[in-house]
């Protein structure tokens, strides 16, 4: 069932919007191209109106749903290649044609540690990949080497790297091919294009720092995890441009009050996050090799007499200058429009008090956003809605599923790799035998029904977690992720209680519930 | 004249709804013969579109051969601003109907000749037979589309300066800044509204009271400019109770009653009545 003009218009719904609210609104769809339309231009100007009028009864029409952190799903594991090409790329688009009962339509296939001579190989394997009834593939996301020893989690010790040369030695692992700069892969029709996208470090092995921004540069994403960085060095690793946690309140230091370390962004203070402010230097003795960074070159524009974030003097010093009038100086020009939205954006801070109730992020960089595994057993509910009240913007739902993924699985033993096995219990996935959590199973759907459970956030702005705010994370909100005139036209309909009905990519049903 | 009194404005959304699906199904229109209709914006119109999309959704009723024009447009204001005319009629109405977009006509206030839209309008209109239903409202000072007070009686569609007045009334659409108010508009004239075989009035809210008696109980008066509609011969206006306060009881128990008369006279006159003919009551 086509539409005579190719134009659709889903009509009695409601459709989530970037801010998390929901509106009864119709939306005109181009089937043919596969876009979402400006309504009201192609009324006034194309002077077409759709053929084709879809009720949806009511139930919300979402953007498809966005899984930014997946090790794989249906049996296949993205880290595993067997010298077989073909078998992967089989495997690849076994997952993107079935993973959309999910409601997911892009994701960031995961890779895991790997022994250093597989990566090269591996990744150039997932270049975004798409087909007419699949989801899209957007390129990979790279979860180590360069990790923590002591957070490293499932990931194999031995493979573990320090990044001595900086981006160089990202190079070398994960190959140059694989690295190269954005400017369009994004979202090209063919599949030619690497498809970096994300990578997950710890500041604090050496080098990685000093790679940031030229990971920057490349339009790749980074983000903290599997680190056991202290507060400062994961302030000044956001500075820099980190712009994600990883798996928040897994693998990294607890929260403790006097170092609150990577979850710790989530509570930024406008006080320590002034441009002016040298930043506290409490720094773990380990840290000793960590080089000085530079803050951007927009930072010395101003006259700022000394914006430098020099690890230098004593933590004593640093919780003195507290109580000292503040170092800042003079009031700067917000930045004047950054090039990149991957850049760390600087804006104006306030010399002094101020008497506008409400207004308290003025921030001289913006919070990291976070991936959070809501599946009820990696965080607890209350920590959940801890994280997702202090920043909401921020929050990123996330699987982190293991290959087991599938909603039609039953309880039972399953292989994993390497001749370990693995137990499904419900909802929690074990190292056979024991309590030890091997991973998740959960679906991003479910994750935004209980997201919303367990913080008690509407079903928007759950959705909003799984939709607009991992596209802007990745600067592809204007294509993923968003209702936006232009942007693709891949949906998720959910019922009220956000149970998935069907799903949509580039305007044509591919999958319904119970079909 | 005729003057319709019900009790609020949805029931007066109702009634001029019904009213319009009854015109356009005894005109019959067809793709060559369309029925042609003349539009408001505005809060006061948004209960008899609501009314009209439910037809439209109900399917008792369809735009497919209607050809609507619209009253007017602002100057230099951008076609998809959030207080564009084209923005609200898009939003409120012909998004939510069957219209073919190639049938609506809305004034293009960003046209490099503003002048020659003006002509190209009127000239469209004609082209069409002129229009056969003109639905409006009034505003507080009795102007009809952006005729405010003052304008020519005779004028036709053209460039007009808002008046103070209105661009107050108007800032608080445009976050209360008044120098972002567009100072101009482009209108159908007091002529053009007259020209239309029939002019339907929505007026109400007790805001608009003083308007209406002035435009029903004293003389035509280019100060009120909707009273020239006195000189239409086939003109109805619909009113809530509220609109009524400044009315004499005499003039309301007036219309009232030949309300009731029409109502006898139109069930006379249905049985011979040819298709597409209205019925021009002796009462008007």
């Amino acid at each position: 069932m086509t539409s005579p003009n190719g134009l659709i218009c889903f009509t009695n719904c409601l459709l989530p919007q970037e801010d998390g609210s929901l509106v009864q609104k119709d939306l005109w769809v181009d089937e043919r191209r596969g876009v979402i339309l400006d309504a009201q231009k192609t009324f006034y100007k194309r002077r077409e109106r759709p053929n084709r009028n879809i009720d949806m009864g009511g139930n919300i029409v979402s953007p498809g749903f966005l899984d930014i952190q997946i090790n794989g799903a249906y049996g296949f594991d993205f880290s595993v290649y067997e010298d077989d090409d073909e078998a992967y790329h089989k495997g690849v688009q076994m997952v993107a044609e079935r993973i959309v009962e999910t409601g997911v339509t892009s994701l960031l296939p995961t890779i895991i540690t790997q022994e250093k001579s597989v990566y090269p190989k591996l990744l150039s394997l997932l270049k975004p990949f798409s087909n007419s009834k699949s989801a899209t593939f957007l390129g990979w996301h790279a979860e180590g080497p360069f990790i923590d020893l002591t957070k490293r989690g499932a990931h194999t010790p031995g493979y573990l790297l320090p990044a001595v040369e900086g981006f160089k030695s990202f190079e070398e692992v994960y190959g140059a091919a694989n690295l190269v700069e954005r400017e369009d892969w994004a979202m090209s029709e063919d599949d030619q294009n690497p498809g970096v996208r994300l990578v997950t470090a710890a500041p604090e092995i050496p080098g990685v720092m000093d790679a940031l921004a030229e990971l920057n540069k490349r339009g790749i994403a980074f983000s903290i995890g599997h680190s056991v960085a202290s507060t400062d060095v994961a302030t000044a690793a956001v500075q820099n441009g980190a712009r994600l946690i990883t798996h928040l309140f897994n693998a990294m230091p607890q929260l403790h009050h006097r170092d609150p370390s990577i979850i710790g962004l989530l509570g930024a203070s406008p006080w320590l996050s002034s441009p002016f402010n040298p930043l506290p230097t409490v720094l773990p003795c380990t840290l000793d090799h960590l080089p000085p960074f530079e803050l951007p070159a927009s930072m010395h524009e101003g006259g700022a007499s000394t914006p430098t974030g020099k690890f230098s003097g004593s933590p004593q010093a640093s919780f003195a200058a507290l109580e000292e009038t503040p170092a800042h100086t003079k009031r700067q020009e917000a930045g004047a429009g950054s090039p990149s939205s991957n850049l760390p954006t600087r804006k104006q801070s306030r010399p002094s008090l101020h008497l506008d109730k409400g207004q308290i992020a003025d921030m001289s960089f913006e919070r990291p956003y976070y991936g959070l595994i809501v599946d009820g057993i990696h965080c607890h509910p209350n920590s959940v809605r801890l994280a997702y009240s202090s920043h909401p913007e921020g929050c990123i739902l996330i699987t982190d599923a293991m290959k087991i993924l599938d909603p039609n699985l039953r309880d039972g033993v399953y292989e994993w790799r390497e001749g370990r096995y693995f137990e499904k219990r419900g909802e929690g996935l074990y190292l056979e035998g024991t309590t030890t959590l091997a991973g998740s199973l959960v679906t991003l759907d479910k994750c935004v029904r209980n997201l919303s459970r367990f913080t008690g956030c509407s079903l928007g702005e759950a959705i909003r977690c799984a939709t607009y705010n991992p596209a802007k994370c990745l600067g592809i909100e204007d294509k993923k992720g968003t209702l936006r005139p232009g942007a693709h036209a891949d949906f998720v309909v959910l019922d009220r209680q956000g149970i998935v009905l069907s799903t949509w990519v580039k305007g044509k049903e591919v999958w319904v519930k119970g079909a | 004249m005729r003057l319709v009194i019900r009790d609020d404005p949805q029931i007066v959304g109702q009634y001029i709804a019904n009213y319009i699906r009854k015109r356009i199904h005894d005109f019959s229109p067809t793709p060559e013969r369309p029925f042609v209709l003349g539009l408001p914006t505005g809060s006061t119109p948004l209960p008899t579109y609501k009314a009209l999309i439910a037809m439209v959704k109900e399917k008792t009723l369809s735009f497919k051969n209607v050809v609507t024009f619209n009253m007017d447009e602002y100057v230099g204001l951008p076609q998809d601003h959030q207080q564009s005319y084209h923005t609200f009629m898009f939003r409120e109405f012909f998004s939510q109907i069957d219209i073919p977009p190639s049938q609506v006509n809305i004034l293009d206030g960003n046209a490099e000749d503003l002048i020659a839209e003006c002509t190209s309008y009127e000239q469209r209109i004609k082209e069409l037979g002129g229009i056969e239903l003109f639905l409006g409202g009034i505003g507080d000072d009795g102007h009809i589309a952006f005729n405010e007070p003052g304008s020519s009686l005779a004028s036709r569609t053209r460039i007009k300066t808002l008046a103070y007045d209105t661009i107050l009334a108007n800032a608080r659409f445009f976050n209360d800044d008044i120098s972002a108010v567009p100072r101009m508009a482009l209108t159908v004239g007091v002529a053009t509204v007259l020209d239309a075989r029939e002019v339907v009035v929505i007026v109400t809210g007790q805001r608009k009271a003083l308007a209406l008696s002035k435009t029903i109980e004293e003389g035509v008066n280019h100060l009120w400019t909707l009273s020239a509609l006195q000189l239409h011969p086939w003109a109805l206006i619909v009113t809530d109770e509220d609109a009524t306060a400044e009315l004499h009881v005499k003039t309301v128990k007036y219309f009232k009653s030949i309300e009731r008369v029409q109502e006898e006279v139109e069930i006379i006159q249905a049985r011979p009545k040819v298709k597409g003919d209205s019925i021009q009551a002796a009462v008007a």
